[in-house]
């Protein structure tokens, strides 16, 4: 293990024992038993609203956007650098969701579905992004360009660690964006990323670990 | 529960609630547990600071804008279609009309033929759009074993096709099926019509592009 909380920059910022902030236990992948009322509740409404995008009801896709838009587009914007390019990726997110929806089976949740959508719809951006060698002369994918986000978080903090997960691989990048940053269960990104649950633990571990190791 | 060093790593990757807490226990005697422990959750504080929930004003109009667009356009396409079912519900008179019209157009055509016949057009020498029967052999060899070479990538991406599993591999599906069907007519017309150069051409340029589709679909497979 290496020395990162001399290295760190945001040391004096974080508490030194706040587990409830730090680190996040899953206590339902722990417990036997079926799905308890908020998870039938949650499948229920993911399901009315596959069928409301199914029926073209713009109301449905406006929903949508309302409960998961600002964090698609944040997943978006730490994939690709840069909000605006997160912007069109949400928007043909969106698109793909509208001319593909008649295929989705239900086998994954909805929500999950459209997130594997974004995703993809991300590395698409990044490799067209590539082949148009539009990043010649912009250091974009080295270290992403710094526009204002959240009020308050830390630039130099932010920077090391965007720079930092740059070096990691797709899939170590993607785990720990969704379950660090957006708040995502390992089993839903499980579903995301077509991985097993524990393929996605031990992702998110050696995430950390490297992380550690470059910070 | 007894927890030492040794599970720590275990527990950072998949520990209990129960196990966290031992483990916690386990740090206030041990300082390096301890800084490990700290060191670990600073990276999911410190990841926090990746997220900005705030939301710019005109986004959602813009792609409401797209969607009424897209839904606009499907509805065209939808209209389209439903112009050209229009035909079987004609009257069994209209197809013998049709064919009568036909046959009057070729009766014309035939009788001016006949009115003025004119010597057939031999090829130049410097006519390059058309393959002399050497270069043709050539071409064709050269053909064949680039379709088979093809045919060895398209194997690959088989079971990636049969089950797209996301909509970008649809879409790619979508568009091998068009440009096999494309080729398909090409090789018609390129046998009837075998010293046609630009035919060749053009048969070779959608093989080219069956190629770079078969390579995005195992690049899509790889990532």
């Amino acid at each position: 293990m290496g020395t990162m909380g001399l290295a760190l920059p945001w040391k004096a910022r974080i508490s030194s024992t706040s587990r409830e902030r730090g680190t996040r236990v899953e206590p339902s992948e722990h417990l036997a038993g079926g799905p308890d009322q908020a998870t039938m509740d949650a499948r229920s409404a993911d399901a009315a609203l596959a069928a409301a995008c199914r029926s073209g009801d713009l109301g449905a896709y406006e929903r949508l956007y309302l409960t998961h838009g600002a964090r698609m587009k944040n997943l978006a914007s730490n994939i690709l650098g840069n909000p605006s390019d997160a912007e069109d990726a949400v928007q043909e997110t969106f698109l793909k969701v509208q001319r593909s929806i008649a295929s989705f089976r239900g086998q994954s949740s909805f929500v999950t579905w459209i997130y594997r959508i974004l995703i993809n719809t991300c590395y698409d951006a990044r490799r067209s992004r590539l082949r148009k060698k539009e990043i010649a002369n912009d250091d974009s994918l080295e270290t992403p360009r710094l526009e204002p986000r959240a009020p308050g978080a830390h630039p130099t903090l932010r920077m090391a660690l965007e720079r930092a997960l740059e070096k990691l691989t797709r899939h170590q990048r993607d785990v720990f964006l969704l379950y660090e940053v957006e708040g995502f269960r390992h089993a839903e990104i499980a579903g995301m990323l077509e991985m097993t649950e524990t393929a996605s633990k031990n992702t998110l571990f050696q995430a950390k670990k490297n992380l550690r190791q470059m910070l | 529960m007894k927890v030492t060093c040794s599970h720590r790593d275990r527990i950072f990757e998949d520990g209990t609630p129960a196990e966290w807490a031992a483990l916690e226990a386990h740090a206030v005697s041990c300082p390096l547990c301890a800084e490990e422990i700290r060191a670990w959750q600073s990276l999911s504080v410190a990841a926090k600071q990746l997220r900005d929930d705030s939301d710019g004003p005109s986004f959602w109009p813009r792609i409401e804008r797209a969607l009424t667009e897209e839904a606009a356009r499907n509805a065209k396409r939808a209209g389209r279609r439903s112009w050209f079912s229009f035909f079987p519900s004609l009257s069994p008179v209209w197809p013998t009309v049709l064919a009568g019209a036909f046959v009057l157009v070729l009766a014309i055509f035939g009788g001016w033929v006949i009115v003025h016949p004119q010597a057939p057009r031999r090829p130049g020498k410097d006519d390059k759009s058309l393959l002399e029967s050497s270069a043709l052999k050539e071409v064709e060899r050269a053909e064949t074993a680039y379709e088979r070479a093809i045919d060895g990538l398209a194997a690959e991406t088989k079971p990636q096709l049969e089950n797209p599993a996301t909509p970008l591999l649809a879409n790619y599906q979508e568009k091998l099926l068009v440009l096999d069907s494309a080729i398909a007519d090409l090789r018609a017309q390129a046998g009837m019509n075998p010293s046609n150069a630009q035919l060749r051409y053009q048969l070779l340029a959608m093989y080219q592009e069956k190629q770079h589709t078969l390579e995005d679909v195992l690049e899509a497979k790889q990532q």
